[in-house]
């Protein structure tokens, strides 16, 4: 969603040529590392938006393959649209979680070794991220080094989690894991009973 | 050594409060001790040099060991001997000047008195040089004539050819003025000179001189001479001037040994704060104690930064201690100078410096202190690293308190058994004993004393006394450390005051039972070696005559030495003495004793005398007389009022004019007969008293009265000693006060910043050291009374013995003075915790 | 030969009903070079390990070894000269002396070894301005902020050229832009200067400048993992570790 409206942003500023759209982009998220997005889709992107009346390619010299990209009020509309709204993601959707729930009622996994280990992978990470960080140049990279530490704080966040969930682990294995609930059935049971 | 002078001196000048507190602590110690010493050499030096100049003037100057009058008669032995040129015989004594006579008299001083000496008109020329300003020298058929120097004949207003008269054996002598001298040739006395026979009736001496000056043979040795003289003499002579001074000298020696004492007690208190304050140093650094080993500190870099900034206060304290002593003594000595000058008749110069003051009291200053220091540094050694990685906790050491207090309690029950042996160094002993079984026992009794007298201020101050209770207790160490040295200065109050009482009510006493006649027959001075003329045997038997009078009975005295000692000697007359007076007996029984007394070769002495030289009765005292060794056998210990304070021995009169040559009366005692009136006797006394003007007569209950007055005021200067050695208590409570604050200055603001007014906070401090003074006080009171019933029976024991009195007064003192002390020490302090600024202290580390 | 080898370390405080047993066995080497950070719940023994490295406590049992020598079997003598030459220590309190400035508390542990003081102030000046304080070295450390206390800590523990820093929660005291100034410093000293870090600190961003992570629990290593290889590396690793699941 966010690439067809971070297109829409770009050409809000100018027309643009398709190529020009794909480094714009790049350079906005700072870099391949951080969100690496193929040409091919880009101009997918952009092709489905012509088709909806967002933007309007115009031929150059009458090239198939080579042309401008405008925004049409229709398009400049929908950029607004997407300025109004939120951005919450959508944090419970966590394949970690599943993960280590499911862990708990299996022997042969062991939940604190899934700890272990994802830890060690969110460390890495967050090693990446500070190195890059620090190569950074606060005086003309600064959007960027912004964007690593919003990802270091989410990768700060998740180990902190971790270490909760670790330390109270043997309190969530002793309680019964979540079941389905049942549909009661017939008479609900008496009060007295 | 040089990061360990860089840290002491930025850590001293970063609590800059403190170290002027400490160190006022080493300068007041130090000011004591060299001050109160330098005081004494400069009499003794005045004193030496009276001396030196009187005899100086000659080169060898020959008088009895004893220093007693010898038969003219030796003289002769000196003409064959080679090397001398000139030898001549000299008679001389201090004579006083009753006020009848142009003498001032007054009580503090004492009188005028002038020396008499008896010159061999013949001779005497050569041997000294007398230079006249005025008449002429004596001449060999004066009589009844003097020279007489320029200073006295200004004072008296005298001329060549007046009048001077002085008190004679026989009333008086009416001498006539024929020369007027330049100089006066003792610094101390004003010196007259007659013809030797004059003097030896003025003396009551006949036949007799105590000096022979001589003069040797240019080339000859001296120390040969002087033994060739000494060996012609016999054994009773000796080389060197008369030592009227000897007596006063040995008395001076004691007063420094005194003084001695009271700077060691004021440094000792000064060693208290400053252990204190270092043990504070050290727990208030720990962390950075730490942190220094972590980083490679060794531990005798650690102890050596410690020693070093004790060492630095010790220099500092002792080098301000040494300029305030010295102000100090120049103080004392012009505010006391004019006294002494009266009392020894020697002018006090500026104060000496001996070199054994000036090093004892830089030992010992700078030893106090970083003597004081060593024990929190070596608990500063054992700091581990780890200390530095953990935030600050407070130390408690409940366990070792614990130990500590038993083995207080120990040596508090080993101190009274000690008291109650009888023993005095085993007494003196457990005193000590004492003292350091109530400082370890002290961190235990903290608590209950701070919970007592916490109740009394939490029903003042309720929120505020209670906080200062805890505060108090969880520090109980230093709790009692600080109260240790308010103790000290307390027990030392207490004891010093149940001492006075006592003697008061011993003194009252024994005048009573030395005074015991209706009248006394009084010299000009109350000491009798110094100076008093005798009158011969006349005036007794002319008083015995008068009607009314039941008996009466003398006094007289002359000097000896045993083993060394100067021995004051005082003859009475066994059969009369006893029944009109008599002595306080300590040891030995009275009625056998002036029986033995009567046989001869009798003594009894004093109580000073006896503790000093280890004497018993039943002991043979060997006495140095002019006749030689006398064996005299010891029958009893006891003693009059008026000698009590001077080794004395009372033989028999007869015994007296046999060896020691001295048959003149001093004192005289008299008793009305029953039936006879004051209005009758008093009348005819006098008129008898008038033509021996040396003698003035007394009423006993007069002089009774006369004598406690003089005695409250003696006493008086002991007040003020006990006074300046409590100021280091005050000392020791403010420091620790302030250290308390500076050391919770954020805990301080944390109080400030949750609600707490200044004025509560200012309560808090009051309260709290309130409460420790009132722990001072009670371990003080402790003590107190146990050091004074030691004292009281150490004084029994040299002879003054008296009865154990209460120091009711005294404690009552005490109370008070801890209370003005706790508020006055928390002065300061509590302006500085009232005025903390919030944020500072909340961020102080 | 590795700066750093723990073999079979245990610590137990106290005994009986109060025994603790701050570590349990542990083994960790370290080569030079490196940046680790020690992390772990809190009472699992990091500080307790830190201490033992740093020769500030005496193992119950086992040995740790700096340079191949080892320090338990070493007198509290020779045990002061190794931390004077070879460790630098970093605490959570600061710790400087503060009596003296910037300088003087720079320049301790050399003046302690001997340095001539004129020496010794020219090396702490030139440790004092690499870590960014110029101009500070005669303020004393109540006129400086945390973050610069904690700098000329490090300077202090740099000055004497030790193989190995040791930092016990450097940043538990400062906020978090000043813990990243200390971290990225710590960071330099290993890259520029090439010496091991030892670091215990609870702060994930801190502890992510360092190359490789000690998991304590209970006083036992739970996990060790390197942090600094490439993204292969890294992922081949975490492969190692799912295979032992
Ligand atoms: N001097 C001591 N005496 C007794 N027990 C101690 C002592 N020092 C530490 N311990 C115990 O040893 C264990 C480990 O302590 P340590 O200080 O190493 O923990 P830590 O991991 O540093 O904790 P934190 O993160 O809270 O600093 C703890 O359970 C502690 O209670
Ligand atoms: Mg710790």
């Amino acid at each position: 969603m966010s690439v067809r409206h971070s297109l829409l942003g770009l050409l809000a500023q100018k027309p643009r040529y398709g190529y020009e759209l794909c480094a714009g982009f790049t350079a906005l998220v700072g870099g391949k590392e951080n969100w690496d997005v193929k040409p091919a889709q880009i101009y997918t992107t952009l092709a489905r938006m012509v088709e909806s009346g967002l933007v309007i390619f115009n031929n150059l010299n009458g090239q198939q393959s080579k042309g401008e990209y405008t925004i049409t009020p229709k398009g400049h509309y929908e950029l607004m649209d997407w300025f109004r709204s939120s951005d919450i993601e959508e944090p419970h959707q966590d394949p970690f979680y599943l993960k280590l729930m499911l862990s708990l009622e299996l022997d042969e996994v062991d939940a604190s070794r899934l700890i272990v280990i994802q830890r060690a992978a969110l460390y890495q990470e967050l090693h990446r991220i500070t190195e890059q960080r620090q190569a950074l140049d606060p005086h003309n990279q600064l959007a960027q080094m912004m964007l690593m530490d919003k990802s270091a704080m989410h990768l700060e966040a998740d180990l902190r989690w971790l270490d909760m969930i670790e330390s109270r682990l043997d309190e969530v294995q002793r309680q019964p894991s979540p079941k389905p609930a049942m549909r009661p059935r017939g008479r609900p049971p008496s009060q007295s009973a | 050594m040089r990061i360990q002078i860089l840290l002491a001196w930025r850590y001293l000048w970063g609590r800059k409060q403190r170290m002027v507190l400490t160190t006022l602590a080493v300068v007041f110690g130090v000011t004591l001790l060299f001050g109160l010493n330098a005081m004494i050499p400069a009499m003794m030096e005045s004193f030496r040099h009276n001396m030196v100049t009187t005899a100086g003037k000659v080169d060898i100057s020959i008088s009895s060991e004893s220093n007693n009058p010898f038969e003219e008669s030796v003289l002769k032995d000196l003409s064959e001997i080679e090397d001398i040129s000139f030898y001549t015989g000299i008679l001389t004594k201090n004579v006083v000047l009753p006020e009848s006579l142009g003498g001032t008299v007054n009580k503090l001083t004492g009188s005028s008195a002038v020396t008499v000496t008896g010159v061999d008109v013949a001779t005497a020329q050569n041997v000294r040089n007398y230079s006249l300003i005025e008449g002429r020298f004596l001449e060999p058929n004066d009589t009844n004539a003097t020279v007489i120097p320029q200073l006295l004949a200004d004072k008296m207003e005298l001329k060549v050819g007046d009048i001077f008269t002085i008190p004679s054996s026989e009333g008086v002598s009416d001498l006539k003025v024929v020369g007027i001298l330049s100089l006066s040739a003792s610094a101390g006395l004003d010196e007259i000179f007659v013809p030797l026979p004059d003097a030896q009736t003025i003396l009551n001496l006949p036949q007799k001189i105590n000096t022979i000056d001589i003069l040797i043979k240019s080339g000859a040795d001296r120390d040969v001479v002087v033994s060739s003289v000494l060996s012609k003499l016999g054994p009773n002579f000796k080389s060197g001037a008369i030592q009227t001074g000897e007596e006063l000298a040995s008395a001076l020696t004691m007063g420094q040994s005194m003084m001695w004492l009271f700077g060691v007690m004021a440094l000792a208190m000064a060693g208290f704060i400053i252990f204190n304050t270092f043990r504070t140093v050290v727990a208030e650094r720990r962390r950075d104690l730490g942190m220094l080993r972590a980083i490679g500190a060794s531990k005798q870099t650690i102890m050596g930064l410690i020693m070093v900034e004790s060492l630095l206060q010790g220099i500092i304290g002792t080098g301000l201690g040494l300029i305030c002593g010295y102000l100090f003594s120049y103080l004392l000595v012009s505010a006391v100078g004019n006294i002494f000058a009266g009392m020894l008749r020697v002018t006090i110069g500026a104060p000496v410096i001996t070199t054994v003051n000036l090093i004892g009291s830089i030992l010992l200053g700078v030893g106090f202190t970083v003597g004081s220091g060593y024990f929190p540094a070596r608990s500063a050694m054992k700091v581990t690293p780890l200390e530095a990685m953990r935030p600050t906790l407070g130390s408690i050491e409940y366990r070792q308190n614990n130990r500590r207090a038993i083995w207080g309690l120990g040596l508090l029950t080993l101190s009274v058994v000690g008291l109650l042996l009888g023993n005095v160094s085993i007494a003196g002993l457990s005193g000590v004993v004492f003292l350091v079984g109530i400082i370890l026992i002290a961190p235990v009794m903290v608590k209950p004393v701070a919970d007592i007298f916490g109740k009394l201020i939490s029903s003042i101050y309720s929120r505020e006394g209670k906080l200062a209770q805890g505060n108090l207790t969880r520090q109980p160490s230093r709790a009692a450390i600080t109260a240790s040295s308010m103790m000290i200065g307390l027990a030392i109050c207490i004891a010093m005051m149940a001492m006075i009482t006592s003697i008061e009510h011993g003194f009252t006493t024994y005048l009573d039972k030395s005074l015991g006649t209706d009248y006394l027959l009084m010299p000009p001075s109350l000491v009798l070696g110094s100076g008093n003329l005798g009158v011969n045997q006349g005036f007794i038997e002319k008083i015995k005559s008068i009607d009314g009078v039941e008996e009466a009975t003398s006094l007289r005295l002359a000097t000896s030495q045993v083993d060394g000692t100067t021995l004051q000697l005082i003859g009475i007359d066994p059969l009369v003495y006893p029944k009109i007076a008599g002595l306080e007996f300590s040891e030995g029984d009275s009625v056998e004793a002036y029986k033995a007394m009567e046989q001869g070769s009798a003594i009894i002495v004093n109580g000073i005398f006896a503790v000093t030289n280890n004497v018993k009765t039943g002991d043979v005292l060997s006495l140095k007389s002019p006749q030689g060794e006398r064996k005299y056998t010891v029958v009893g210990i006891g003693f009059d009022y008026l000698n009590a304070k001077i080794s004395t021995g009372y033989v028999s009169q007869s015994d007296l004019a046999k060896d020691f040559n001295s048959e003149s009366d001093l004192l005289l005692l008299v008793n009305r007969k029953p039936d006879a009136t004051a209005e009758e006797v008093t009348p005819a006394l006098q008129t008898v008293i008038k033509e021996f003007p040396t003698f003035s007569l007394i009423d006993s209950n007069e002089f009774k009265t006369e004598q406690m007055g003089m005695f409250k005021m003696a006493m008086s200067v002991f007040y003020i000693m006990v006074i300046m050695l409590a100021v280091p208590g005050l000392i020791a409570m403010a420091n620790t006060m302030s250290i308390n604050v500076i050391e919770r200055t954020r805990e301080i603001g944390m109080l400030r910043a949750v609600g707490a007014t200044q004025t509560q906070v200012k309560r808090m401090v009051f309260a709290e050291s309130v409460l420790l003074s009132a722990l001072g006080t009670t371990m003080g009171i402790l003590v107190g009374l146990f050091l004074s019933y030691l004292l009281v029976k150490a004084i029994g024991v040299i002879g003054f013995r008296t009865d154990f009195f209460f120091p009711t007064s005294g404690i009552i003192a005490s109370i008070v003075v801890g209370l003005v002390f706790g508020i006055i020490a928390a002065m300061v302090p509590a302006r500085q915790a009232a005025n903390t600024v919030i944020v500072e202290a909340l961020q102080y580390e | 030969m590795a700066t750093i080898e723990v073999k079979n370390l245990s610590k137990v405080y106290g005994s009986g009903e109060t025994k603790v047993t701050a570590l349990d066995s542990v083994n960790v080497t370290i080569e030079q070079g490196q940046f680790v950070a020690v992390m772990g719940p809190s009472g699992c023994g990091k500080s307790t390990l830190l201490h033992l490295i740093g020769g500030l406590d005496r193992p119950t049992d086992g040995s740790v070894f700096i340079e191949g020598s080892d320090i338990s079997k070493m007198s509290d003598k020779t045990l002061t000269e190794l931390r004077r030459r070879k460790m630098g220590f970093i605490f959570q309190f600061f710790n400087l002396i503060p009596v003296l400035d910037a300088i003087e508390n720079t320049a301790l542990p050399l003046i302690l070894d001997g340095v001539k003081p004129e020496l010794a102030r020219t090396k702490a000046s030139e440790w004092l301005s690499r870590n960014k304080l110029d101009g500070r070295g005669k303020h004393r450390p109540d006129e400086l902020s945390g973050g610069q206390q904690q700098r000329v800590a490090i300077s202090r523990a740099m000055v004497s050229d030790p193989v190995i820093i040791l930092a016990d929660e450097p940043t538990g005291n400062l906020d978090s832009r000043s813990g990243d100034e200390i971290a990225s410093t710590l960071r330099k000293i290993v890259t520029d200067w090439k010496r091991t870090v030892l670091m215990v600190t609870h702060d994930p961003r801190i502890a992510a400048y360092a190359d490789r992570i000690i998991f304590l629990k209970d006083g036992k290593v739970v996990d060790d993992t390197l942090l600094n290889g490439s993204n292969g590396e890294n992922a081949k690793r975490l492969k190692e570790k799912v295979e032992s699941l």
